[in-house]
């Protein structure tokens, strides 16, 4: 089982991005809150790996953050989907439907 | 009691007990040589530091103002290895595990020196002993030896490698004596010469050059 797991391991790397564009697309999300919705699923990360990838989307102007105050500290960057990421994810969202029914065509 | 050492993360100051300082500096000092090529490295740098801020904020309250070493080992595993999200800054950190980059880097040259801590005189057995890795006295019990089957011709020696071998004045010296790092930062700093040296080897034979040249010079004297 652990060998499977770290054969997926590439796939969920690079599914990653897509999944992280999701989570901004709805509401602005905090990485911490990040972090926890991650926790429980395949998807789960860690800061090491998240902050590198959310300066690359940023960088690619996919998403952008916005500083909010914070009760408990110094102000926390908020980030929240660009309109380049709404159009970028819709096209996921499309590649992953076609995925899925290719998949699905070659049966078992 | 705990010795304690005060840092800033992204501005706000934090205590630290010293062996938790010590790994958290070396994590940050790997987190950016790790983002070396990523043209986001100062933002990460400045996210990471802030997430390692509220971490510690977390565990410190009215009545407990330091951050003990257990705790900044715990945030450091949830921080976990910092990986560059682009393909081309991944492909020059060669090491995936983040852990140990000890490992994938090639052992450092050891090269003789005259050691001058511990030694008897001015240090060349001490020297010797620490490059091919035997006790000292047996060094010593030879050269003893050696001296007096040869009739004193192998003291001439001793004065000879005195002039010619070089003095480990600074712990990189030293480190290089012994042929190994012996401290998380001099292990980065080292890290970071292969790289440059690798990048300019033609600097490092001038170099060598001009040591050597150094040593002929006092030998004269």
């Amino acid at each position: 089982m652990e060998n499977i797991s770290e054969k997926l391991a590439p796939i969920r790397k690079g599914l990653l991005e897509f999944v992280i564009l999701k989570i901004v697309a709805g509401d602005k999300v905090y990485v911490a809150d990040m972090l926890k919705l991650l926790g429980p699923t395949e998807f789960a990360t860690q800061e090491g790996t998240l902050y590198p990838l959310l300066s690359k989307l940023r960088r690619e102007e996919l998403v952008d953050y916005e500083w909010q105050e914070s009760d408990a500290g110094p102000p926390r960057k908020y980030y929240k989907l660009t309109p380049k990421g709404r159009t970028q994810l819709s096209t996921l969202n499309d590649y992953w439907k076609d995925l899925n029914r290719t998949l699905a065509d070659f049966g078992n | 009691m705990q010795k304690v050492v005060n840092i800033s993360l992204n501005g706000i100051a934090y205590q630290l007990e010293e062996p938790g300082y010590n790994q958290l500096h070396s994590y940050l000092e790997r987190a950016e040589a790790r983002l070396k090529d990523s043209p986001d490295r100062a933002e990460v740098m400045a996210d990471l530091e802030q997430a390692i801020g509220e971490k510690c904020r977390a565990v410190l309250g009215p009545h407990k103002t330091v951050v003990s070493t257990g705790e900044v080992e715990r945030i450091i595993q949830e921080m976990g290895p910092v990986e560059a999200a682009d393909p081309q800054a991944a492909n020059t950190t060669a090491d995936p595990g983040g852990a140990a980059p000890a490992a994938a880097l090639p052992p450092p040259r050891k090269r003789l020196f005259q050691i001058r801590e511990g030694a008897m005189w001015m240090g060349v057995c001490n020297g010797i002993a620490a490059y091919i890795n035997v006790d000292v006295t047996w060094v010593r019990i030879a050269f003893i030896l050696l001296t007096i089957f040869s009739s004193g011709l192998w003291f001439v020696l001793y004065l000879v490698l005195m002039f010619v071998v070089p003095v480990a004045t600074t712990p990189e010296d030293r480190a290089a004596a012994f042929g190994m790092p012996f401290s998380t930062e001099e292990l980065i700093s080292r890290a970071k010469k292969t790289l440059n040296s690798s990048a300019s080897s033609t600097a490092g034979g001038a170099n060598g050059a001009a040591s050597s040249g150094s040593g002929t010079g006092s030998f004269a004297t």
